[in-house]
């Protein structure tokens, strides 16, 4: 593709001349780490594909406002942390943690690990997954995104506060309210080791 | 010693805390702590970050596929020839506005001075004529008077020559007046009384009896005063009635 040794304003400068294509340029810079991010957040493929929608939808309509003050990369990654977080918002209510027979990954219900099953350090491994699963679907969005930014992302609290809109100071708390409610999920884990 | 808090012991964890060294000899120095920061270590670590599957090759086309209808083409901005001429623009705004001021303005001051001139011309003029005509006239027939009746006791002529000097000039601009105005009556009468004037400005200081009596015959200084009388009354009544037939009532003396 043509664009593809260009820099990202010059891409942005051409689709904004009405090159729409050009756009699939961008995309294709970013997919990798929208897609990430978005899957980090929502927790599973279907939710974080939607979320991919939905940022490079939002990103072409607010082309035109980008003003360069940080990178695209980083542009990007704020809608792609807003999207998400709404995605999550949406689907929260239906998205309790069930206890489910099978084990479908496509499904978002948490498979608890069969005490029978296997040898121990396989048993605690699914264990431990799946608490983690089920600590973060009891998490608020904000919270979730929060600290998936912070421990999984190793974002600054800072480009937290920048991606979800708020106040340094809210976004460390939420941070601190997701730790401590996923240590409460975790520990019944610790007792047994 | 004070324990660190939990929030404290995170911040610790996420290398975010204020005083990074602080804490760090604390957790060095304090054995409680170090177990509690332990232990959220522990758990933190246990935290796994999930892999995302691998995309398919043809992922960006089928999210472009999903979206790309939906996209509208951006316009070729016309902004950008817009920001280049706009000051210019303002620029021009600037000056027609200052034109259009201009022009207004000088407009503006023609009618007002036509009409100024319209309003002094010719009444408003006629009237200051006649104020400074009427003040004339009363001066010099003044001036007659106190010649007509002088007497060998008061025969100083410094005070009339003094006067006289000063009708002199202003008696010019009158006479010129009256002959710009084709008014041939008050022309002759002025002119008469311009000769007198300038025969008493350039008298000696000491008059004889026999001087002013020479004056006076050789002017004709009664009838000047008379015809000075009569000036004065038409200018009093400028009406038309009373200018066809003057009045020949004279001041009282």
């Amino acid at each position: 593709m043509r664009w593809m040794e260009e820099s990202d304003d010059s891409i942005r400068r051409a689709i904004l001349s009405g090159d729409k294509e050009a756009y699939k340029v961008l995309m294709a810079r970013y997919t990798q780490i929208v897609f990430r991010v978005a899957y980090r957040i929502t927790g599973n493929e279907s939710d974080a594909e939607e979320a991919v929608q939905e940022v490079f939808l939002r990103g072409y309509q607010a082309l035109a406002t980008f003003q360069g003050r940080s990178s695209m990369a980083t542009w990007f990654y704020r809608i792609a942390a807003n999207c998400a977080l709404e995605v999550v918002g949406k689907r929260r209510p239906e998205a309790q943690s069930r206890i489910a027979e099978e084990n479908d990954p496509e499904r978002s219900e948490v498979q608890l690990a069969d005490i029978k099953a296997g040898p121990d350090r396989l048993l605690l491994s699914r264990e431990i997954e799946a608490r983690q699963q089920a600590a973060m679907s009891e998490l608020t969005p904000t919270e979730r995104t929060a600290f998936v930014l912070r421990h999984m992302e190793d974002r600054s609290t800072e480009e937290i506060a920048a991606a979800l809109n708020i106040a340094p100071n809210a976004a460390k708390q939420a941070v601190f309210r997701a730790v401590q409610k996923l240590r409460r999920q975790l520990a019944p884990l610790w007792v047994n080791t | 010693m004070k324990h660190l808090e939990e929030a404290e012991l995170v911040e610790h964890y996420y290398e975010e805390s204020a005083n990074m060294a602080d804490s760090e000899r604390h957790l060095k120095a304090c054995p409680v702590c170090a177990k509690r920061y332990a232990e959220l270590c522990r758990d933190l670590d246990g935290v796994a970050t999930p892999t995302p599957p691998a995309r398919r090759e043809d992922y960006i086309e089928q999210v472009w596929q999903s979206i790309g209808a939906s996209l509208p083409v951006y316009e070729k901005p016309r902004r950008s020839w817009i920001r280049y001429y706009r000051p210019l623009g303002w620029a021009a705004a600037c000056v027609l506005l200052v034109a259009v001021t201009f022009v207004a303005g000088r407009r503006w001051e023609r009618k007002q001075a036509s009409s100024v001139a319209v309003a002094v011309d010719p009444h408003a003029r006629q009237r200051v004529v006649i104020v400074v005509l009427g003040d004339h006239l009363d001066r010099s027939e003044r001036l007659l008077v106190q010649l007509n009746h002088a007497d060998g006791n008061d025969l100083s002529a410094s005070p009339l020559r003094s006067e006289a000097r000063e009708l002199l000039a202003s008696n010019r601009l009158v006479r010129q007046s009256a002959v710009q105005a084709g008014d041939l009556n008050v022309e002759a009468s002025l002119d008469r009384l311009e000769r007198l004037l300038m025969e008493l400005s350039n008298e000696p200081d000491n008059l004889t009896e026999a001087d002013l009596n020479r004056l006076r015959q050789e002017m004709n200084t009664d009838g000047l005063l008379f015809d000075i009388r009569v000036l004065r009354s038409w200018v009093r009544s400028p009406g038309p009635e009373q200018q066809s037939a003057p009045a020949t009532k004279g001041v009282p003396i």
